[in-house]
């Protein structure tokens, strides 16, 4: 890739970025220019990725060289189409038929095997090996068939939760909590890590080599919204202003 | 009059709270602090090992199955397997089921195989896009030909070094994927269950908590979560890159956001019961 390419990339990228974050701001013309071209540009990329990767080598060229069975497939998946036309939309049920057979059957095995079984077998398997188990080992063993009896308790509806059984269910509210204390903290330190890269980007972008894209960029923000504010000074705001005020 | 000025604190404009983290993020970039990061997570020292153990000339299959908008959490992390992997001299195959990964999967190649004088077709092979997972790695099961005929670069894969012996998962000695999405669920289920092969994953921080119970049964045989984890396996393979540059701003937003929690809560404390 060129010099001159890769300048006008980090341009695009420093600009795009800002564009989207000066939403926290405000909304603004150039948020929307932004969003558009996100969604523009992924559905663009997609396509031709589909295109390149699944049509020609998957169909074009089997077809071409006489595979016809590919056919097949081809046209329970065209099927799906029929969606878009009312008159003949009954059509898309065949292709429809095909997926809800093949996933469920993918399916159904599967997750028992691995989300059910396994994990009934993975709760229970320390039991059995306790002779050879450290202390910490056995209290973090009771620990998990404790706390999966008691959510699964928590979930279990047909019993009124009262007495013992109301004890055991709010045990199991607090595992839960553990659970949704650590996915929360994780989610944060998730975000963080995003947002980490975007600046990470920008400020690859504000040196020399790319011309000061990201404070150029920036600035001129800041003058639009100066500019805007200064345009639309004693006006009244739109009505989601007026609310936040 | 002086708890009414606490109170303010709580209406204050929630874009100064914006302002204050973007500096607390950006600060690091410009000066790095240099906090350390101490502590190498179970899960990750597990993928590691794995990954270590193995023989040179092992096949490893990388799934690399994520976008842009999660690259600051899984780019790191992939480029840093992939050292590991070359640095072991391992043979390496990437596939991928989400479009937006070939640009992401095209930069990490651009550069890590030429650290280790790796070369396309002989010691790497990176397969086309493909939809559908379940379809692709069902049929990968019993013949990978089946499914994969050429390279992302349309050249035929039966006769690639990197792939001789290759044709099935029993051929395959490790199954690592990265991911935002649901997709390590389906390489463990379909995968590494059914077909005994050992699998591990690098999956984003919102994820981890999720993918508890399959290390606890060993269905997974080890995780790497988040930025954190990112920077836990840069200090592995002693290589730090955009995972371990990135713990000084974290460490920092996170003391900004406990300080946030703690100075609310006594001013709570303070407004109630004094």
């Amino acid at each position: 890739m060129s010099e001159t390419w890769l300048i006008i990339g980090g341009w695009v990228t420093a600009g795009l970025t800002i564009f989207l974050f000066s939403f926290l701001y405000k909304d603004n013309p150039f948020f929307k220019v932004a969003e558009h071209l996100y969604l523009g540009a992924g559905m663009g990329w997609l396509f031709q990725v589909s295109v390149a990767n699944v049509w020609i080598p998957k169909i074009w060229e089997p077809v071409s060289k006489g595979e016809l069975l590919v056919i097949i497939p081809s046209i329970l998946g065209l099927s799906l189409l029929t969606q878009f036309i009312p008159r003949i939309s009954w059509i898309s049920r065949y292709g429809f038929t095909f997926i809800m057979g093949y996933g469920s059957g993918l399916a159904i095995p599967a997750g028992l095997s691995t989300d059910f079984l396994s994990q009934v077998g993975g709760t229970i398997k320390p039991f059995s090996q306790l002779a050879s188990m450290s202390p910490l080992a056995i209290f973090n063993s009771l620990l998990v068939a404790g706390g999966v009896i008691c959510v699964l308790f928590y979930f279990f509806f047909s019993v009124e939760h009262k007495g013992h059984l109301k004890k055991v269910s709010n045990v199991g509210i607090y595992f839960l909590m553990v659970y949704f204390g650590a996915a929360f903290g994780n989610t944060v330190m998730a975000r963080f890590s995003l947002l980490y890269g975007r600046f990470d980007d920008i400020y690859t972008y504000s040196g020399a080599k790319y011309f000061y894209a990201s404070q150029l960029i920036l600035l001129a923000m800041v003058v639009y919204f100066i500019a805007h504010w200064l345009m639309n000074k004693g006006k009244s705001g739109s009505p989601e202003e007026a609310a936040a005020d | 009059m002086f708890k009414e000025q606490l109170q303010k604190f709580f209406k204050i404009d929630r874009r100064w709270i914006f302002l204050l983290l973007a500096i607390v993020l950006f600060a690091p970039i410009i000066k790095p602090i240099g906090l350390p990061n101490k502590t190498i997570a179970e899960a990750t020292q597990r993928v590691y090992d794995n990954i270590d153990k193995l023989p040179a000339g092992s096949f490893v299959l990388f799934s690399l199955d994520y976008d842009p908008s999660t690259r600051p959490e899984l780019h790191p992390m992939a480029t840093a397997l992939l050292r590991h992997a070359f640095s072991k001299n391992l043979r390496v195959g990437v596939v991928t089921y989400i479009a937006g990964s070939t640009g992401l999967i095209e930069d990490i190649f651009a550069k890590v195989p030429k650290e280790y004088n790796k070369v396309d077709g002989v010691d790497y092979v990176i397969f086309p896009y493909m939809p559908n997972i379940l379809a692709t790695i069902t049929q990968m099961s019993s013949d990978l030909y089946g499914i994969y005929s050429k390279d992302r670069n349309g050249a035929d894969i039966r006769t690639m070094p990197v792939l001789k012996g290759v044709k099935s998962y029993k051929d395959m000695s490790f199954i690592v994927c990265v991911t935002g999405t649901a997709i390590l669920d389906y390489w463990v289920a379909y995968v590494g269950d059914k077909y005994s092969v050992p699998v591990a994953g690098g999956v984003t921080a919102i994820s981890q908590p999720g993918y508890g119970p399959y290390l606890q049964t060993n269905q997974l045989k080890g995780l790497i979560g988040g930025m954190k984890g990112a920077a836990e396996y840069e200090s592995l393979i002693k290589q730090p890159g955009k995972g371990t540059s990135g713990i000084d701003a974290l460490n920092l937003a996170h003391l900004l956001v406990l300080a946030l929690i703690l100075i609310s809560n006594l001013i709570l404390l303070y407004v109630k019961y004094f």
